[in-house]
């Protein structure tokens, strides 16, 4: 099997006026858990939809474990997953008959298969599926993506819905994926999540990638907001300009900023003074994103 | 049932197909039972002296035979109608109902082609067609004795139930591939509900224009009693004509729908 199990060059879909993905590049490795972040309306579902064939690139192209989604199609998706973000089915049939019939549809399932992780989940198939609630439908959308082992797993919001025991064992199903060398490909907009269970993230905004990041490298460099309470007034001036930190404000006795990388300058400037209390708080996903926007942004305007 | 697109189609369309069936049996038997009464010379007489146009536009031309009264009343209108809103619903269903309720995505990431998936549910709603008419079929060969229907065959029966099903079949078509072109719902249902009710007047009431007679050889409704089947036997032209028909606007809409983007 070769080492890239999606790559897509240039990959621009218009949509009328507004454009659904300006020119992607993407590459996920055979065996790995890729995050694909990014707010609502970045283009995730697009980029999802159109390596299943579901809708049609207006430029690029892109290859899916060695297949072109467009002229091999059903070879494909026999090895692909897939839980669309927002699992909608007729909700009149239990849960045990839509999967066999989706598991049919691949040439078939286990029944045993199906019921393993029915059990892993704590999901009654017997059930209508329109009397379920959100995450027990949600639940009913993982097996059917994992139940017939694939080789790449596309998933769009995998974990809306599902508590957080169920998003851990959604974990843990998305880690024995890769521990047997397939690959699992999910979209996000919830930092947290992707930080659990992917070994890369990679970020879209406005259709374009941003950037891809290694998740413990991200973690290290991610921004953190910081708030220092002092003993007295504190003047601004001997904050500025040190390495890491912006946005600064100082309100008498408080200090705000936000401190990207290394904490040292910050700390040892701070120490200077009399320091009652220190917050740190990691920045949240909008946060970071915009950092990032900002930067590409700069980037773009200077080149 | 649950083994592929096609029988899970029609698993799925169980219930419809079942009140459809009995609905039809019901009120096409019903008509048909009441030729008995339609055949008194007091109702004879008064059926006489409508007018010649209004004769014409209702199919009345010839009452005094059962064959006559169950084109007229049953095959020719309100069978008809009933066929053409169970082929306008279903065939809306096959894609594009499907498709605005967000359940297509999934399937088609399965390994089904866009085309194998349409022509297998069209194929099931064929089969959908089939059966009704056929139990509708039965129904009236069982009403012969107690109706008075004895001067129509089985096989005059099976002939005019052969042209029910295509002319069923040609809406399900034109309706489904409008659906699958299109993905909307509205637009599946308009056209093919349009394009009925223009057939029917196509038949009954425009050709009783000066100089736009040619115009019923346009219309389904023609299609499917102008050659009077209950009379004359199977009308190889008009099924040719109908099996046709619904092939390309099958294909049509079928390699349309392989084209075009899905909806969310």
């Amino acid at each position: 099997m070769s080492d890239v199990a999606i790559s897509t060059e240039g990959l621009v879909k218009d949509y009328g006026p507004t454009r659904g993905l300006a020119g992607l590049d993407l590459e996920v490795r055979t065996g790995e858990v890729y995050g694909f972040l990014g707010p609502n309306g970045a283009g995730k579902t697009t980029a999802i939809r159109l390596l299943l064939d579901l809708i049609r690139p207006t430029r690029g192209k892109a290859v899916v474990l060695g297949l072109d989604p467009r002229t091999d199609g059903v070879v494909l998706r026999r090895r692909i997953g897939y839980l669309p973000g927002d699992f909608a089915v007729d909700g009149r049939q239990t849960g045990a008959e839509l999967l066999t019939y989706l598991g049919n549809l691949r040439g078939g399932v286990a029944a045993a298969r199906i019921d393993e992780l029915a059990q892993r989940l704590d999901l009654d198939l017997g059930l209508r599926i329109r009397t379920l609630s959100r995450g027990n439908r949600q639940k009913v959308g993982v097996i059917q993506a994992f139940m017939h082992e694939p080789d790449l797993l596309i998933l769009d919001e995998p974990t809306s819905g599902l508590d957080p025991f169920l998003q851990h064992e959604f974990s843990d199903l998305a880690h024995e994926v890769s521990a047997d060398g397939r690959t699992v490909f999910m979209s996000s907009h919830v930092m947290s999540e992707v930080q659990r269970t992917a070994h890369r993230v990679g970020m879209i905004r406005d259709g374009r990638l941003v950037t891809v990041e290694r998740v413990e490298e991200l973690r290290e460099r991610s921004m953190r907001k910081v708030e220092i309470q002092f003993g007295g007034p504190v003047r601004a001036q001997s904050f500025v300009g040190l390495p890491g930190v912006t946005d600064l404000r100082v309100n008498g006795s408080v200090l705000r900023c936000r401190l990207d990388g290394r904490a040292d300058a910050l700390v040892k400037e701070a120490a200077r003074h009399t320091v009652v209390t220190l917050s740190v708080e990691e920045a949240d996903l909008e946060e970071l994103f915009f950092h990032y926007y900002d930067q590409s942004d700069e980037a773009g305007g200077a080149a | 049932m649950l083994r592929n697109v096609f029988t899970k189609w029609l698993w799925d369309a169980r219930r419809s197909v079942l009140v459809w069936t009995l609905a039809i049996v019901v009120v096409g038997g019903g008509y048909a039972a009441f030729w008995p009464t339609i055949n008194t010379p007091g109702i004879q007489e008064a059926l006489e002296s409508y007018p010649q146009g209004l004769r014409e536009a209702l199919n009345y031309d010839d009452l005094s035979t059962a064959s006559g009264y169950l084109t007229a009343s049953v095959y020719g209108l309100i069978v008809a109608l009933l066929l053409v809103v169970y082929a306008v619903s279903a065939g809306t269903r096959i894609i594009a109902g499907d498709e605005e309720a967000s359940t297509l995505d999934l399937i088609l990431a399965h390994p089904v082609s866009r085309i194998q998936l349409a022509l297998q549910r069209f194929a099931s709603f064929v089969l959908s067609v089939v059966i009704i008419v056929s139990v509708f079929w039965l129904g009236m060969l069982a009403l012969i004795v107690p109706a008075q229907l004895d001067d129509i065959s089985t096989g005059q029966f099976a002939a005019m139930h052969v042209h029910l099903v295509l002319f069923t079949s040609f809406f399900g078509a034109v309706t489904y591939a409008t659906g699958a072109a299109t993905g909307r719902k509205s637009f599946a249902i308009g056209i093919g509900s349009g394009v009925g009710v223009l057939g029917y007047f196509a038949q009954g009431i425009i050709p009783q224009l000066e100089g736009l007679e040619w115009v019923e050889n346009l219309s389904p409704f023609h299609w499917l009693i102008g050659g009077d089947p209950l009379r004359n036997g199977l009308q190889v032209g008009d099924c040719l004509l109908m099996l046709g028909l619904v092939g390309a606007v099958v294909m049509w809409g079928s390699w349309a729908f392989s084209r075009r983007d899905i909806a969310v």
